[in-house]
């Protein structure tokens, strides 16, 4: 199945939130972590996720710090912060709306 | 055979030529190549084959600083029209580079048909006026400035110029030295305004500024060393051959080198930025420690051997040298500093330099006070005792601020917002000793 590029950007970022609130990450775990989740359904490219990562870090709704990481390198994470957690919560409302109305569409029609 | 270290510099410097993604953004994105090399490498492939393939996945390069320069719009614009000239781009900016330095350098040979020379006093105090409006004007050409902002610079120098040169000076010259001494650090603020352009007064664009100085102090020491040894050794195989070309030859070239070397530093600090930014964080984290060194010897020693300030004159002038140095130094520090990174050891040791030039300043600043009381008001002190307490309030304010960023109270931002606004005071405090101190004290 081929998810549409407009649902692809629209749900990226609750998606990052998501994988965020459960612990810091960095940019390559994060796609891994999408690809895992949504079980290679849904495949993100580096020309999207940084983009959404340095843009969520400039609305203030997660930070970044430095770390070095178990390969000796140094690797920027990324953390989110209080109002991240209040715009995922707000996001995943909004995705239970939709998701709820679609589902009662289909039973509507089933009932017709 | 298939070098993947260089191949993997050479990737990331093409990424470091795209003006849109920082230094920041270009080792995030060599950690992810290295990674996705790394895990295809695990799986069996060698070297190259990863390196193709992670390469590919992180996709054109073009379409990944597209997608950067979404995020960072704040001149897009710019780069739009500069990425398909590059190359174009570069013999114009060489060719002004050159064109402007010979300018300034014929602005400089003018005072010679009055009669000046370089050992004028008078010669000296307009130097400023040879090379900084060619700059402003550079500045104003490359970085696209406001026409009204490049008007109203070269407004003030122009008002700046004849005021300087209306004004009489009679023995034994004091503000005249004093004019000569703090219009160059005035005027280069004035530059700095056809800099950063209409965004002037905002405190990244400062920020900026103050970076362009730092590192073009040091390029600038670069070049003119280089120069130096050249020189040297031109004229020493002249001699060789017993031609002695050290009077007429080089300070006819010594001139136009001079302006050239200014015009190439201020070109590859702003052209070369990729490199320079990898390279002065590294610059400041090497001086910043000895220096705290040197000064912490240094207090002991004063305290140790009981020597004052007051009671020598020269004593007090390298004190107050000495203090601009580090302040210079923390400033660059912070400039050169990573607004993302975490509280680490090199802040406490910037902010451990700061309270020792505080200590400094207060030794000075009791020094010229005592002078003041015993010798009366000169102009040289009273310039002193500003500069002194200009330079303890700046001190004052930047550890207080650091203090407060310690306990996670602000942002770092705040430290270089105090710093960027102080500079105003700077501005004012140089241009009443260039035109009102004259006044004060009768052109004396």
């Amino acid at each position: 199945m081929d998810i549409s590029k407009d649902l692809i950007a629209a749900s990226s970022t609750p998606l990052v939130l998501a994988i965020l609130k459960n612990k810091d990450n960095y940019g390559y775990s994060i796609i891994k972590k999408v690809k895992e989740m949504s079980r290679n359904e849904i495949i993100w490219t580096e020309g999207m996720l940084y983009p959404v990562l340095h843009k969520l870090e400039k609305e203030g709704l997660i930070e970044s710090y430095w770390k070095k990481a178990e390969t000796g390198r140094r690797r920027k994470y990324y953390r989110i912060k209080k109002e991240g957690i209040e715009e995922l919560d707000k996001q995943k409302k909004q995705w239970e709306v939709v998701h709820s109305t679609l589902s009662k569409e289909i039973t509507f029609q089933e009932e017709e | 055979m298939f070098d993947l270290e260089t191949n993997i510099t050479a990737w990331t410097d093409r990424l470091r030529l795209s003006e849109k993604i920082s230094e920041d953004d270009v080792l995030e994105l060599e950690d992810h190549l290295r990674e996705e090399i790394d895990e295809l490498k695990s799986q069996g492939l060698s070297g190259d084959e990863a390196f193709l393939i992670s390469v590919k996945r992180m996709g054109n390069i073009t379409s990944l600083s597209m997608e950067y320069s979404k995020v960072n719009t704040e001149d897009l614009w710019k780069n739009l029209l500069s990425d398909a000239s590059k190359n174009q781009n570069y013999y114009k900016d060489i060719f002004l580079v050159l064109v402007f330095a010979i300018i300034a350098g014929t602005l400089a040979k003018i005072p010679n048909f009055f009669g000046l020379t370089m050992d004028d006093l008078a010669y000296f105090k307009n130097l400023s006026f040879f090379i900084l409006p060619v700059t402003a004007i550079y500045f104003g050409i490359t970085r696209k400035i406001d026409k009204k902002i490049v008007t109203y610079v070269a407004s003030v120098f122009l008002i700046s110029l004849v005021i300087v040169n209306l004004y009489p000076s009679y023995s034994p010259n004091h503000t005249e030295v004093l004019t000569a001494l703090h219009l160059p650090l005035l005027l280069w603020l004035v530059t700095g305004i056809a800099y950063t352009g209409k965004k002037w007064k905002e405190y990244k664009d400062r920020m900026n500024f103050l970076r362009l100085t730092g590192e073009s102090i040091i390029y600038g020491s670069l070049i003119v060393l280089g120069t130096m040894v050249l020189v040297g050794f031109t004229a020493m195989i002249f001699e060789t051959i017993s031609i002695d070309i050290s009077d007429g030859v080089i300070s006819n070239i010594g001139i136009f080198g001079g302006t050239t070397a200014f015009m190439l530093t201020i070109y590859l600090v702003e052209k070369k930025k990729s490199v320079v930014e990898n390279f002065a964080p590294i610059l400041a984290k090497i001086f910043s420690p000895l220096f705290l060194i040197t000064m912490i010897i240094f207090l002991i020693v004063m305290v140790y051997t009981g020597s004052n300030p007051s009671e020598d004159r020269n004593f007090l002038i390298a004190f107050d040298v000495m203090l601009v140095l580090v302040l210079g130094l923390v400033i660059y520090t912070i400039s050169a500093r990573d607004m993302n990174n975490r509280i680490n050891i090199f802040d406490y040791i910037n902010a451990a330099l700061i309270i020792t030039a505080i200590i400094l300043d207060v030794v000075a600043l009791s020094a010229i006070i005592n002078r003041l009381t015993e010798y009366g008001i000169s102009p040289n002190k009273l310039a002193a005792l500003g500069e002194n307490i200009l330079l303890l309030v700046n001190l004052t304010g930047l550890l207080w601020y650091y203090g407060k960023y310690f306990k996670g109270k602000i942002q770092f931002k705040k430290i270089e917002i105090f710093q960027t606004k102080y500079l105003t005071f700077y501005g004012i405090w140089f241009s009443t000793v260039v035109f009102i101190f004259p006044v004060l004290f009768r052109f004396q």
